[in-house]
């Protein structure tokens, strides 16, 4: 785990250096919207970008102003300090206004990205999951993924070549689903942090070179004995916008939590999903249906789909056996601040789940106010639980 | 502040009364006895005017109304006072259910918020206008009335809870959608008696406009639920009249779509919340000049028509369709010649609010009537100003293209902008969106151009899809012969705070002047009128050392108007 600490420490780790000393091509992406598993074909791998470690975004400031998303300013200027000067190509996606931004001045700042060859790509994702927008996202995947790798890195795109890349990301995604199942045992032998390390270090470096790891951790975690008293007061799921630190999960547990699930971009839920190829589909079909029908994104507009959203995050809660739910939103997430509010509203009513609803930013500045308001809850979840157990046994 | 100021005033103070006025007007006879007999028949002239003392403050309302001559004055009360006061009575007594008026005012706040002040929102636009320029912004209002009372009448007779909840004819036929689906949709459906409604345009959009204090209830109200501040106002008080229910019930079913950004998705869940009605939602793609999204943003719309046929009984027509698409086509092809006459003339006789609001509201709306007869009405004007070359807007100091989001509770700003500094809008950014005609001769070519017109909508052709779009400004600028940029620095716009820098950058290297004036679309608490005026000036001032036309101008406090 120190190990996997360490690597998140930096965008252009150890092990992404290692990957560009092979002679392979970085491919950086911001959203689950972009398939990783099409960005670690042959020769090539993916880097969800990150911008650890950031401070006060002045420079991005300066280009995106103060108000907007500070993941968005934070990769920018991480950007503008170099720091992802390692990247042959960005696979962007219009998914959300602000990354959209950033990846546009990838694309328009000349210099931004030190790199003579570097270039960026956007790709249009719909708003809906029937049959016409899987058909529209496997056009858009075929156009500026598949044959711009193709042509300008060289790279196979063949059908052979993606059923490979999808039987290597169902391998990866199978050992941090087992990792993550952990989390449902009632005393869970690994904490949200751990996870989100795990989890975290999948997206930022080769698949090649950390899945070696990941089963050594996964070995590791088999015979890892529980505590004989659990060393939380409840379990929480995490749901939200973009939350790629996780040091955010830590502070949540060292208020008495244990975080069991994440559902939050950059989180496991979903996205570590064994890709099924159905028969007669092709594998770009069946990575297209895939990433649009598992994907639990805010922006999907459907009646139907934004109903099911509430039910899913009510599944989840009692998949995990967990006690609450914490909604966090980054400050300038539109499509978060609006489910935020509604889920905050409906899991209470409808689903009787606690939920602590906070904002936050994308550094982890506002410690003390989290804690407290973390501290509260757990507090209150607890009462809540002592209450209604006492009501079960008739006592008071 | 403005509220202590208010108490502290006499009623003859509130009233518009002040010290010395009858002294100083019988003096200003005397002195020049001839002077003020041509003031009187012809009007004062612009630098002489001194509008900013017409205004009682902090209210915002008039001492007295401006006399702008004889001919012009005589004009403005029977033409625009008197006929659009007649309108607002008689239009209501010829609707489909002129009684449910009534019930509409008692049981939503917007309506009467927003019908008293609607003859100030003339005065506010067409302030200091004289001649053609005051007629043919003036009809523009006017068509802006008739469709707004057409529409919230409509609103009213179907609505539910004046009919003791029975699902009338009426409202079996309806469609409600959100005010950024266009119109033209729902052509295939109108000769069948399908009538569509959007949605938040008059409790929202037009209700900011005529009284910008209507719509803070609603922002706070979603806010009091925990909603976040930061989110697009629009879409925050579009989400609050619905919390409040203050929709009308008018339909039984809702069209939804993604424009104009992130938010207007995210308010798609709340209004499925609060209208609970079945919901088709069909959005645009965002990367809309890819030839590969061409045929997914069809079949969208295809699926819309199909929901419509299911939800109303009313059947797809193909002749319907057509005969409206033409219609629009026609409208279109005037307002490419009105572009072609305020790019190339100085005889372009509508005021930059008048063109703005009656190109976003017509284009959102759909073809009607009302707009073929008025737009009748401007050509005859137009014509005449170009044949006989009038300078309509003489005092132009600077052409200005305005960017981005207009500040919905300062749409004026250009015409004070003009009185006090000369700066003449000639175009702005909303204005430019739908430039596309919808071919009829086969079907399949009219599905594809009315896919690439809901894909070029407001506030989202230029926004999204790239930054390119964004920097159309440059060739925007030079095709309007514009000298001077204004940009709207709508502070909870992401998609524009996320490329600003970019654009700083580029006055920079093209040397061209642009103001930045930041607001907050329908809240006026964020940034007040005043600063927005002080963000003019100072740059008037500091940078183009220039001199206000009309000093009287440039500081009062209007805080408190509507």
């Amino acid at each position: 785990m120190i190990e996997f600490e360490d690597l998140l420490l930096e965008a252009y780790n150890d092990l992404v250096r290692q990957a560009k000393d092979e002679g392979k091509y970085a491919l950086g992406y911001t959203c689950y919207f972009m398939p990783e598993v099409l960005l670690n074909l042959p020769g090539c791998f993916s880097v969800r970008l990150r911008a650890p470690r950031s401070a006060s975004p002045d420079m991005a400031t300066y280009y995106m102003s103060g108000r907007t998303c500070m993941y968005g300013r934070a990769l920018m200027e991480r950007a503008l300090e170099g720091g992802f000067n390692f990247l042959d190509a960005q696979l962007a996606t219009e998914t959300c206004t602000v990354t959209c931004r950033f990846q546009e001045h990838m694309q328009m700042m000349p210099g931004l990205i030190n790199n003579p060859n570097f270039f960026c790509e956007f790709t249009d994702v719909p708003f809906k999951k029937n049959d016409n927008s899987i058909l529209h996202y496997k056009d858009q995947l075929q156009a500026h993924v598949l044959d711009v790798l193709h042509e300008k890195l060289g790279v196979d795109t063949s059908d052979e070549a993606i059923r490979k890349a999808i039987e290597e990301q169902n391998e990866i995604n199978r050992v941090i689903r087992e990792i993550g199942e952990f989390r449902k045992l009632d005393n869970p032998t690994i904490t949200g942090f751990e996870f989100a390390l795990c989890q975290l270090v999948a997206i930022a470096c080769p698949h090649y070179l950390i899945l070696p790891k990941l089963k050594e951790t996964l070995e590791d975690l088999k015979t890892r004995k529980p505590d004989p008293k659990p060393g939380y007061r409840i379990k929480v799921v995490v749901a939200g916008s973009e939350n790629d630190d996780p040091y955010f999960i830590q502070l949540i547990e060292e208020c008495g939590a244990r975080v069991v699930a994440d559902r939050y971009c950059y989180g496991s839920i979903p996205g570590r999903e064994e890709i099924v190829i159905k028969e007669g589909e092709t594998a770009l079909e069946a990575v297209a249906r895939h990433y649009l029908t598992t994907s639990q994104c805010t922006r999907f507009m459907e009646q139907h789909i934004m109903r099911q959203r509430k039910e899913t995050l009510a599944g989840i809660v009692k998949e995990y056996k967990a006690d609450g739910i914490i909604i966090e939103q980054m400050k300038f997430c539109e499509y978060w601040s609006y489910e935020r509010m509604i889920d905050t509203f409906v899991l209470r009513r409808d689903y009787g789940i606690p939920v602590c609803s906070i904002e936050k930013e994308y550094t982890n500045g506002a410690t003390g106010q989290l804690r407290t308001r973390f501290q509260a809850f757990i507090e209150s979840v607890e009462l809540k639980k002592l209450q209604s157990e006492q009501a079960e046994r008739g006592v008071g | 502040m403005a509220e202590e100021r208010m108490t502290k005033m006499s009623l003859s103070e509130k009233l518009g009364y002040r010290k010395g006025d009858l002294k100083n007007f019988v003096k200003y006879i005397a002195d020049d006895p001839k002077q003020a007999c041509k003031d009187f028949i012809y009007g004062k002239e612009h630098e002489r005017r001194n509008l900013g003392d017409l205004y009682i403050q902090p209210t915002g309302l008039y001492r007295h109304r401006e006399w702008r001559g004889l001919k012009d004055t005589l004009y403005y009360f029977t033409c625009v006072w008197c006929y659009t006061y007649g309108t607002m009575v008689g239009d209501i007594l010829t609707s489909e259910k002129p009684l449910s008026f009534f019930k509409g005012l008692w049981r939503y706040r917007w309506v009467g918020q927003t019908y008293i002040p609607v003859l100030h929102w003339y005065d506010r636009g067409m302030e200091g206008m004289r001649g053609p320029a005051l007629r043919a912004s003036a009809w523009h209002y006017r068509g802006m009335t008739y469709s707004t009372i057409e529409q919230f009448m409509r609103m009213f007779a179907r609505d539910l809870r004046f009919n003791d909840g029975k699902e009338t004819e009426l409202w079996k036929k309806t469609v409600l959608h959100n005010e950024t689906v266009s119109g033209s949709v729902f052509y295939p459906f109108r000769d069948g008696g399908l009538v569509d409604i959007p949605l938040e345009m008059i409790p929202y959009f037009v209700t900011c406009h005529v009284n910008s204090n209507t719509v803070l209830h609603y922002i706070d109200a979603i806010q009091s639920l925990g909603l976040p501040s930061d989110p697009c106002p629009m879409c925050q008080a579009e989400a609050g009249v619905g919390i409040m229910d203050d929709y009308p019930d008018s339909a039984p079913c809702f069209v939804t779509t993604n424009e104009a950004c992130d938010a207007s998705v995210a308010t798609s869940i709340i209004q499925d919340w609060f209208l609970n009605r079945p919901l088709y939602a069909m959005p645009q793609p965002m990367q809309y000049d890819d030839p590969l999204v061409q045929k997914r943003c069809q079949a969208e719309i295809e699926g819309c028509w199909k929901f419509v046929e299911e939800q109303t009984g009313v059947p797809f027509s193909w002749e319907s369709f057509k005969k409206y698409a033409e219609l629009q086509n026609e409208q279109l092809y005037f307002e490419r010649e009105k572009w072609d006459v305020a790019a190339r003339t100085n005889s372009y006789p509508i005021n930059g609010v008048a063109q703005a609001l009656y190109r976003i509201y017509y284009s959102q709306y759909g073809w009607n009537k009302t707009w073929q007869v008025l737009d009748g009405r401007v050509r005859k004007i137009m014509e005449e100003c170009v044949t006989k070359q009038i300078d309509t807007f003489p005092k132009t100091r600077h052409r200005v293209i305005a960017w981005s989001c207009a500040p919905l509770y300062y749409s004026n700003w250009c015409t004070w902008a003009y009185n006090c500094w000369g700066l003449n809008t000639i175009i702005n950014m909303d204005s430019l969106m739908f430039d596309k005609e919808i071919r009829t001769d086969t079907y399949e070519h009219a599905l594809e151009d009315l896919s690439w017109y809901n894909e070029l909508a407001p506030m989202r052709a230029m926004a999204v899809g790239g930054h390119k779009h964004i920097f159309q400004l440059w060739d925007y600028m030079e095709q309007f012969n514009c000298d001077m940029v204004v940009m709207y620095d709508q502070l909870q716009c992401k998609g524009m705070q996320g490329i600003k820098g970019m654009f700083e950058d580029e006055f920079r290297e093209r040397g061209i002047h642009a103001i930045w004036f930041p607001h907050a679309l329908p809240d006026k608490r964020t940034v007040s009128r005043a600063e927005i005026r002080d963000c003019i000036s100072n740059y008037m001032i500091d940078v183009m050392h220039e001199e206000p036309l009309d000093p009287s101008l440039l500081d009062f406090d209007d805080s408190l108007t509507w």
